[in-house]
């Protein structure tokens, strides 16, 4: 009986997940859990298999090999069922430049089935919550990036999932963008929101409950960052990665 | 539904804050009508006409008034003479020429058959066919004339004479002009590019941006999808197919004899067909210049199976099966069988049911297609 009770705390679930393009491997067996509520940091060069792998996890991608589940469901088989639980934001930001502020928020709103009500008081909070009020009907392509990476978590959770997970949410901003970004996660995680983040940028792995670091498709190591600082005697996540990087 | 409203609401801003694109559906229709409807004519008018006359006798210069009659043969400029006829027709000067040889008018006296020739450009075949088969008639009817002048009942030229004479009338397009039957035609491209192209583009422009990929992670299903791709671009095939029509009959003076109902009808069925390609274009490409190009190569074979130049009679076995599942070739008789003959259905009720079976066809493969490529 304490196996389904423990696993009601697991949002998200890897077993051997594996993908292959051709004769290469993009990721190659990995095996994870993560907790309710957890901020969890899925590290790894570019190129280390980290988009391929939460493709995998959100159902846009099938594995070669292996499962994934959230929140104990199966994405292989409930693939439908899964897109309501999860919010998931691509590197791509993907947003309609040539829709204004509003317009995106509603678009997005709309399809996860809100009403015309629900959107209106959902993109109002949305837009103070995202310090993005005064943009309201600014054309998303007059956005400056760091704004349109606030918009583009904006539009990927109207449905306020259990589980959100982004993928290089703050690659290509400056340093204020990002922290701005990382308190907006911080904020959704204190709500109870899990979420599951890729990123390159090792300070950002200092601020997360765990991680896990991808080298060449494989994960290498996965533990609390202190833990790791401490496995790998070196006082910053920076210089953990190089270590497990070089080896 | 709802996903589908706001999908089409969507759309719509997105088609109407892009402002070239906004002016480009308006003015597609009047400006390919008035275009196409210019250059598209294939009546026989102002062929340059070169009359050697050697005889030099009333009754050649009566001959020659008679082929100067219409406005159909107009005098060339150049000078020709048997020598140099021949270079005269290679060089573009003359398209066709009439040589009335010595001894015309004397073998009519003496009730003989008088000779003449007519030399024609036949590289460009069809002005050629057609020319000389008025010089024909003109000369059939200077025959006519003469057996009536003539007290005696004798043949006057070697051309074949009886009592019975063939006239051709032309029902439904009177005049025989090829406006009239090609403006149908225009209104049926024009629906097609507004249709499949942006419909294609529509949706490709999702993967490239990769908002298509945001949207798959959505509750959204392909098919709410396609519903949501496709209707405003069916709504603008319609408005698209209004003006077309109003401007045809307006100012082209195009005769519109049948139901308005059929006509929304047939263009519904075609639009399915027409979207179909788009989204299926969408499905096989990547970007949006993949797609354009499908499309175009669609539409290609779409006009040239069509009927819309040369009659689907005259091409080959093989070739007229091709034509069986181009959605052209079925509404086009729609087109032109409303506006010029004032069919009712039941006259071409057969169109409407391939235009249904072909838009089934067609919408199936391509939800399959589009299936297949967001899954």
């Amino acid at each position: 009986m304490s196996k389904p009770e423990s696993n009601n705390h697991i949002a998200v679930k890897a077993e051997k997940l594996t993908r292959r393009f051709g004769d290469f491997t993009a990721v190659n067996s990995i095996d994870l859990q993560v907790q309710k509520g957890e901020i969890f940091g899925f590290l790894g060069a570019n190129g280390a298999g980290k988009t391929t792998a939460i493709r995998m996890l959100c159902g846009l991608l099938r594995p070669s090999e292996g499962e994934a589940w959230i929140e104990g469901l199966p994405v292989s088989k409930s693939a439908e069922k899964i897109k309501r639980r999860i919010g998931y934001m691509s590197q791509k930001f993907s947003l309609y430049n040539d829709l204004k502020v509003w317009e995106n928020l509603e678009f997005y709103g709309g399809i996860y089935g809100l009403s015309k009500s629900e959107i209106e008081s959902a993109s109002d909070i949305m837009l103070a919550r995202l310090q993005l009020a005064e943009y309201r009907n600014t054309m998303t392509v007059e956005l400056p990036l760091g704004f349109k990476q606030r918009l583009a978590l904006g539009c990927a959770i109207p449905h306020n999932p259990g589980i959100i997970l982004l993928d290089e949410p703050t690659s290509g901003v400056d340093p204020i963008a990002r922290r701005k970004f990382w308190d907006l996660i911080y904020e959704l995680a204190e709500s109870g929101t899990t979420i599951f983040v890729t990123t390159h940028y090792m300070d950002e792995a200092e601020y997360c409950s765990r991680v896990s670091i991808m080298v060449h498709g494989k994960i290498v190591a996965l533990d609390t960052p202190r833990e790791l600082k401490k496995q790998q005697k070196v006082t910053t996540m920076q210089d953990v990665f190089l270590k497990l990087v070089e080896s | 539904m709802q996903i589908i409203r706001y999908l089409v609401i969507k759309e719509f801003r997105q088609i109407f804050r892009d402002h070239m694109m906004a002016r480009i559906i308006i003015l597609i229709p009047f400006v390919q009508l008035l275009i196409l409807g210019y250059a598209v004519n294939t009546d026989l008018k102002n062929v340059k006409t070169a009359i050697v006359d050697q005889d030099h006798t009333p009754q050649s210069r009566q001959l020659i008034k008679s082929m100067y009659a219409s406005d159909l043969f107009l005098p060339a400029k150049s000078d020709v003479t048997p020598d140099n006829l021949e270079d005269r027709l290679g060089s573009d000067q003359v398209d066709l020429i009439l040589w009335i040889p010595r001894g015309y008018a004397e073998a009519q006296s003496r009730h003989q058959s008088a000779q003449v020739g007519v030399f024609l450009d036949g590289r460009n075949s069809s002005i050629a066919g057609r020319a000389g088969g008025y010089t024909l008639g003109i000369l059939r009817q200077e025959n006519q004339r003469l057996l009536e002048n003539s007290t005696l009942n004798a043949s006057a030229f070697s051309l074949p004479i009886g009592r019975i004479t063939a006239t051709t009338r032309f029902f439904y397009n009177p005049d025989l002009t090829s406006r009239d039957y090609m403006i149908p035609g225009i209104v049926a491209l024009i629906v097609t590019i507004i249709t499949a192209f942006l419909t294609g583009m529509a949706v490709v422009k999702e993967k490239e941006v990769g908002t298509l990929e945001q949207l798959m992670v959505t509750p959204i299903t392909p098919l709410q999808l396609i519903a949501g791709k496709t209707i405003p671009f069916l709504i603008l095939g319609m408005i698209e197919l209004t003006f077309a029509t109003l401007f045809a009959v307006l100012y082209f003076k195009l005769p519109f004899t049948g139901s308005i109902l059929l006509l929304f009808l047939g263009a519904l069925l075609y639009i399915m067909v027409t979207l179909s390609v788009g989204v299926f274009a969408s499905a096989v490409s990547r970007t949006q210049q993949q797609a354009m190009f499908t499309v175009w190569f669609f539409l290609v074979y779409g006009i040239l199976t069509s009927g819309f130049f040369y009659p689907l009679e005259n091409m080959p076995a093989f070739v007229q099966y091709l034509t069986y599942i181009n959605p052209l070739r079925y509404f086009l008789p729609i087109l032109r069988g409303l506006f010029l003959k004032g069919v009712g259905f039941f006259d071409i009720w057969d169109e409407y049911a391939a235009l249904l079976t072909l838009g089934i066809l067609f919408f199936s493969a391509a939800v399959i297609r589009f299936k297949k490529t967001v899954e």
